[in-house]
């Protein structure tokens, strides 16, 4: 059968398994547009910015694990993604960004609308291609699905010259069975020397730490880690892009760890004489001065990417390939020899991090006070969040103290529910990904933890949700400003607060929820705030916007001192140090 | 910091060199001098055809070296970071060579 370019470029895409394929059109991009709307496989929708496509494709591989597909037009829509591209790339978030371009013989001549998108996207994709001509697009969309979600995952751009897409010529068109591309190869086992010497420190180690990551994630590798704690109970700690691939309620948890970590977590670290790092990279957010991290302790890394190992912190082991493959190669050497584990050597270990809990752990329990004699703390807002969808929802957030909040107080049991930009830290990143995450899982509840800065930044998603009913929870903990960058004015500017407030120009929320056609809730007190959050939840069939004024003075703690502090120094009140 | 030599073959496609020096100004290294050329004697790169199973043609693949100055952890970090460029198919210092994506202990380049 002979199919013109646009129709090849769309069917390729059905042929990967595609339900959504997030965009907005353009110009260069109205053949393909026209091929989308020749089809009933796959569906588009419309977002009203082309950084909300991207997020949204970002919530929907998040929830999902399959990749996630975006569809912009040449020139200011190409642009309009990269952030969302970045946010992704940061995240190794598998995803597949196609690009209308201007026509083949139009490139470098400034043509309107055109902007070198392979060059703007160059340093934040995985890889990218441009379609050189019709025979080759089936094959690149196979390679790039490919290269998008192997090895370390990632954002992979095709840009597609509108010639290539023209609907009158027409071309034999077979999917490929499978991409081969001869310079490309990403580890998968790991090699068994590597295996028996991670096995030999683990069963000698007196204070170890399991440090997982997103990698873990990615590599739907929850079972196998817990499958391995159930071997060796050893403490475990989550970064912030890993919360829920290890149970947050569960007995050995430490919590988060890192800038806003907890101080059992951070203080587990730093004394440890083994580090299991598995699919977690070592950024500044978690090592605070790499000199001082972690000084007694040896380190095994898991990676499936040779670059993140030893780039920051050193490591003793290095176990390259799949997590999966790691952790299941692991967990069956340890499985044969079983004799030499000895859960009983780590007690006084164990019992040094209930003492650090006890001493300075969060205080699980702030919501349990409602009286209106004090503003409503940001932290019991989540914890109500928490108790009032039963710890089961997806969570989305943007980025800022409403984030670190809920990801300290919001406990994940299960991988993919908490979908934040964790290496980037985009803001506005929180309605349009729990937009993909509801498109993905109807059925389930998803609600977005934003503020009333972050949410601002990518609001015109409402619309979005009202034109395609996602009945989407927002709750926006409203401390009327930039709170994190108030915070760091605080502490580190003697509170010059430089640009951080919108004096009286903010939005009545309730009011421009409703006119999108949403439902609107305003709490401002702690008597209202079970009731309001539970309403809010009761209502299954429309989104709600709950605009919950909280403390405006409040700070995230713990936090690390820094520059130059190690995990064990931390701010754990205002004025209080470790 | 001593000056180093970097050896690369990779795919001849659009795009590809700019990947290759564009990392470079990414990652915060810095290129002392870079030579690019088509392969067009395989004799030294069989090694490579036989590990990956292919035939080069003429005009399909280039070799790129690279003179940077720097000390051995970011060597080794530079080597890994070209490594994962989708279109380089090996990539040696001094020491180490990466063929397809596995380390091997060498300079095979």
């Amino acid at each position: 059968m002979k199919i013109a370019g646009n129709d090849i470029l769309i069917q390729s895409l059905i042929n990967e398994g595609v339900e959504y394929i997030f965009g907005y059109p353009g110009g260069a991009a109205l053949h393909i547009y026209d091929a989308i709307f020749n089809q009933k496989e796959m569906q588009h929708i419309l977002v009203r910015h082309e950084q909300g496509a991207t997020h949204a494709a970002d919530g929907y591989a998040r929830a999902t694990g399959k990749p996630g597909v975006v569809l912009v037009t040449s020139g200011p829509g190409a642009t309009n993604a990269i952030t969302g591209i970045a946010t992704a790339f940061m995240d190794s978030i598998p995803m597949v960004v196609i690009s209308g371009q201007v026509q083949s013989h139009l490139i470098g001549t400034d043509a309107f609308q055109e902007t070198d998108m392979i060059g703007v996207s160059r340093p934040i994709v995985k890889h990218s291609f441009t379609v050189d001509k019709q025979e080759n697009i089936a094959q690149i969309v196979k390679e790039a699905f490919h290269i998008a979600t192997s090895g370390r995952q990632g954002p992979v751009v095709i840009d597609v010259p509108k010639d290539i897409t023209n609907p009158d010529e027409l071309f034999d068109f077979n999917y490929p069975d499978k991409a081969n591309i001869r310079s490309y190869n990403p580890p998968v086992k790991p090699e068994n020397h590597q295996v028996s010497r991670a096995v030999d420190a683990i069963l000698t180690a007196e204070r170890p730490v399991i440090y997982a990551g997103g990698g873990t994630i990615s590599s739907n590798a929850s079972n196998e880690l817990r499958e391995l704690n159930e071997l060796i109970d050893f403490p475990v700690t989550n970064t912030l892009m890993g919360l829920g691939v290890y149970p947050g309620t569960g007995k050995r948890f430490l919590g988060m760890l890192g800038m806003h970590g907890t101080y059992q977590a951070n203080m587990a670290m730093h004394n440890a004489d083994l580090i299991i790092a598995v699919g977690a990279r070592f950024d500044d957010r978690i090592t605070n001065t790499p000199e001082k991290f972690a000084p007694k302790a040896k380190v095994i890394h898991f990676d499936v990417d040779h670059s993140s190992v030893s780039k920051i912190i050193e490591a003793d082991i290095a176990v390259f390939g799949q997590v999966k493959d790691s952790l299941q190669a692991i967990n069956n050497h340890l499985r044969s020899r079983k004799d030499e584990i000895n859960k009983e050597k780590l007690s006084p270990w164990h019992q040094q991090i209930s003492e650090w809990r006890e001493m300075h752990g969060l205080d699980h329990q702030l919501y349990k006070n409602n009286s209106d004699e004090h503003p409503i703390l940001p932290q019991a807002a989540v914890q109500h969040i928490y108790q009032e969808s039963e710890g089961k929802a997806f969570v989305t957030s943007d980025v800022g103290q409403h984030q670190m909040f809920a990801a300290q107080y919001y406990h994940f049991d299960e991988p993919r529910k908490w979908i934040n930009s964790g290496g980037l830290g985009t803001m506005g990143f929180g309605l349009p990904s729990a937009m993909g995450v509801k498109l993905a899982y109807p059925e389930e509840e998803v609600i977005c933890i934003t503020g009333e800065g972050s949410i601002q930044m990518c609001i015109q998603e409402l619309s979005t949700c009202s034109q395609y009913k996602l009945p989407i929870k927002i709750f926006s903990i409203n401390n009327l400003a930039l709170g994190m960058v108030k915070q760091w004015q605080d502490m580190n500017y003697e509170g010059r607060h430089s640009s951080i407030s919108y004096e009286d120009s903010l939005p009545d929320f309730v009011g421009l929820a409703e006119s999108y056609g949403h439902v609107g809730i305003k709490i401002t007190k702690n008597s209202e705030l079970r009731e309001g959050i539970a309403k809010a939840l009761a209502i299954k069939d429309k989104l709600v916007f709950v605009d919950i004024y909280v403390d405006p003075n409040e700070h995230v703690y713990p936090m690390l001192v820094a520059p130059n502090g190690s995990l064990k120094d931390m701010w754990l009140g205002k004025g209080e140090k470790t | 910091m001593i000056q180093r030599k970097l050896t690369l073959v990779m795919e001849n496609k659009p795009g590809a060199l700019a990947r290759v020096v564009g990392l470079f100004h990414q990652r915060g290294y810095n290129i002392d001098s870079l030579h690019v050329d088509p392969i067009e004697d395989f004799e030294p790169f069989r090694f490579i055809e036989d590990e990956l199973g292919i035939k080069f043609q003429v005009g399909e693949v280039s070799r790129l070296t690279i003179q940077t100055t720097v000390g051995d952890k970011l060597m080794r970090q530079i080597l890994r970071q070209i490594n994962k460029l989708i279109e380089v198919i090996a990539v040696s210092d001094d020491e180490n060579t990466y063929l397809k994506g596995i380390l091997r202990n060498e300079n095979l380049l």
